[in-house]
């Protein structure tokens, strides 16, 4: 069965070219959502094996999601991985305080994401 | 608007599904080039109004070439100025206009070139404070309408490469509905005549 994973990002742009990369080079079956609390919502419903999250959104922004994930009964153990435009220490620890399990700065290098993704989902 | 973008959402799954059928291994090694400039291309496809034009501009120049500073002018030909149209991340009283006539590097421009910084962050493309990294002309029926400056990249980001040069190309070519009001929008053929 193929391993799920959720996209957020406000950014269609950004939704198109992250799909088009697992899509071309993973087994991985995609889900999109456009901020936070879409974010919670699909998380729920799909419960998808890995959550790959801009940070930068409306309504909840990335580290709030992260977070209310990790209260969360059913989402709590999904690996998070934060979109970053920044890679500064103190920016990426605030990441990690909300509950992220990882982090990979924009802009986004296939490579990059691929190889970030087996090694939590496996190829 | 909600419909417009669910449809849009909806057409994009399906264009990847397309894409992701034509797999070659080959081509790996440009992937992260494919997928940007495609996703670049589809955005400004559907762009729908100026505004979702505008945004389409920031989102490529953010999040697939990795600036967060820019800014879009007008081109009046007439006085050989620049006035700013919109912007993002930068002070926008810093930058209200553009001397077409003592910069070389924006005439060059207005002829229909898109000029780079090359990787020399000591050179600076206008004679501004920020340090300017390309400077793209909007072109609409082979006239220059618009320029986009683009200001310092990210850190992360040393310089262009191959894949944002293109996506340069891709909104000088079709970035042009961000700035043509709807009575005159671009038809299919003209808003892809650098293409």
């Amino acid at each position: 069965m193929a391993k799920k994973v959720l996209l957020v990002d406000d950014s269609t742009t950004t939704l198109m070219m992250e799909e088009m990369i697992l899509k071309q080079n993973t087994n991985y079956e995609c889900f999109t959502a456009k901020d936070g609390v879409d974010a919670i919502t699909c998380a729920v419903e799909h419960s998808p094996d890995l959550v790959l999250m801009d940070v930068v959104m409306p309504r909840l922004n990335g580290f709030e999601a992260c977070k209310h994930m990790r209260a969360h009964s059913e989402l709590s153990r999904i690996p998070i991985i934060l979109v970053t435009t920044r890679g500064e220490e103190d920016y990426v620890a605030t990441g990690f305080q909300s509950g992220c399990n990882d982090y990979i700065t924009k802009p986004i290098n296939s490579r990059e994401l691929v190889t970030l993704l087996h090694s939590y989902l496996g190829e | 608007m909600a419909v417009v973008m669910k449809g849009f959402m909806e057409l994009m799954h399906e264009l990847i599904e397309k894409l992701a059928a034509q797999q070659d291994p080959g081509i790996s090694e440009s992937l992260t080039a494919r997928a940007k400039i495609y996703a670049a291309r589809i955005r400004l496809q559907h762009v729908v109004d100026q505004a979702d034009g505008l945004d389409a501009i920031r989102e490529i120049a953010a999040n697939l070439i990795g600036c967060e500073q820019l800014a879009v002018y007008k081109v009046d030909h007439s006085a050989a100025a620049l006035w700013l149209y919109w912007s993002f991340g930068i002070d926008p009283n810093q930058y209200a206009v553009l001397d077409a006539v003592k910069n070389p590097n924006l005439k060059e421009v207005l002829t229909g070139s898109i000029v780079f910084a090359a990787g020399d962050r000591s050179r600076n493309l206008l004679a501004v404070e920020d340090h300017v990294s390309a400077i793209v002309p909007i072109i609409v029926s082979d006239a220059v309408v618009a320029v986009i400056v683009l200001f310092r990249l990210l850190p992360q980001k040393t310089a262009f490469d191959v894949a944002d040069r293109e996506l340069c190309r891709v909104l000088s070519g079709s970035a042009g509905r961000a700035i043509t009001p709807p009575a005159t929008k671009l038809t299919k053929g003209n808003s892809s005549a650098r293409e």
